[in-house]
């Protein structure tokens, strides 16, 4: 048996979204048993099948480096801490 | 250019009365796979398959009267289904021995009644025809899979498909009504035809079928119930008995 990653895309400029996974003998058999476990609803109307095999993915610990690195966020807080900051100080001197 | 609503004669209801009568027990039959298949996207794509085919059969028991009094309220003798879908399939082998069997079937049935007779059945025609697309592929996908196996898969496979094919080749006796409905257009094709357009898609994963040598069911089959069709049509009619009048 494979996993096959499953990927739905609804009408108009939406992407192609992760949906879940599905296990079976063979790829048609895969896109046969998809339509009624994801797409009953007509929840998309087009499908991708990915072989998870063929997934390239990260191993453990790859990322975790960059979830330290807060000048990386930059929200433009530390910015406008300062220029309040100068604005307070120019307005105790007038 | 609006074909209107057709005053059914009575052949031609015995006809379509006749197909109405197979999907309604072969979704049935289908239904009852509903939790218990051997997995749960098959279980899902079984029990879809299900309602279509319980669908066609309402949709075109609309077209002769009452989906409600058709589906329930009629005798044992008043119903006109083959034996194949009153069999019993009691191991998932046989069950989707049946099932694409029956498609095979079906396919070629809707592909063979007339257009621009009844608007109502040119919708429900052109509805069935895009479904049993799916039905087909289901089917052929999972017998061409476990048929070209070696081992348990085949042989189990291989032995419902042998047991079921006399009630199979026999679902084409010609209904009554028939050579009147292929007078008025209703058929475009004979069931005769159509069973040498199904015999050879059948054998093309089976090998050859000694067709001659199969048990006959007799003439005119569709007249009598088999002895199954009394426990299943108890099955179909149980929650209804419960309350006929109820508006659901």
């Amino acid at each position: 048996m494979n996993v096959y990653e499953v990927f739905l895309k609804k009408d108009g400029k939406d992407e192609f979204r992760h949906a879940g996974s599905i296990e079976a003998a063979d790829p048609d058999l895969a896109m046969v048993l998809v339509r009624e476990t994801y797409l009953r609803r007509a929840e998309g109307d087009q499908v991708w099948l990915v072989d998870r095999r063929h997934v390239v993915a990260s191993g453990p610990g790859y990322i975790d480096p960059n979830a330290d690195k807060p000048h990386r966020f930059n929200d433009g807080g530390r910015v406008a801490a300062r220029r309040k900051a100068k604005r307070d100080e120019s307005g105790a001197a007038r | 250019m609006s074909a209107g609503r057709r005053d059914w004669s009575a052949a031609e209801r015995e006809y379509l009365l006749a197909f109405a009568d197979d999907e309604h027990l072969m979704g049935q039959q289908h239904t009852e796979w509903i939790g218990t298949a051997p997995f749960l996207e098959e279980d899902l794509a079984f029990a879809s398959i299900a309602q279509d085919e319980l669908g066609h059969a309402a949709a075109l028991y609309e077209l002769l009267g009452d989906a409600d009094d058709l589906a329930f309220r009629r005798d044992a003798d008043g119903y006109r289904s083959c034996a194949l879908v009153e069999l019993p399939c009691p191991d998932w082998a046989e069950a989707l021995a049946r099932h694409w069997l029956y498609d095979l079937a079906e396919r070629h049935r809707w592909q063979s009644l007339g257009a621009g007779i009844d608007d109502r059945l040119d919708g429900v025609v052109a509805r069935a025809r895009r479904e049993e697309e799916y039905h087909r592929l289901h089917a052929a996908a999972l017998i061409g899979r476990l048929y070209g196996q070696d081992g348990d898969a085949h042989e189990r496979l291989d032995a419902a498909v042998r047991s079921l094919l006399p009630f199979a080749d026999a679902l084409w006796e010609p209904v009554a009504g028939e050579h009147e409905a292929h007078r008025a257009g209703l058929a475009t094709v004979t069931s005769a035809q159509l069973r040498a357009r199904w015999r050879p898609e059948v054998e093309a994963v089976v090998g050859p079928v000694p067709w001659d040598e199969l048990a006959n069911l007799g003439q005119d089959a569709r007249r009598q119930r088999t002895e199954h069709f009394a426990s299943l049509f108890d099955r179909i009619t149980e929650v209804f008995r419960i309350d006929p009048n109820a508006i659901w």
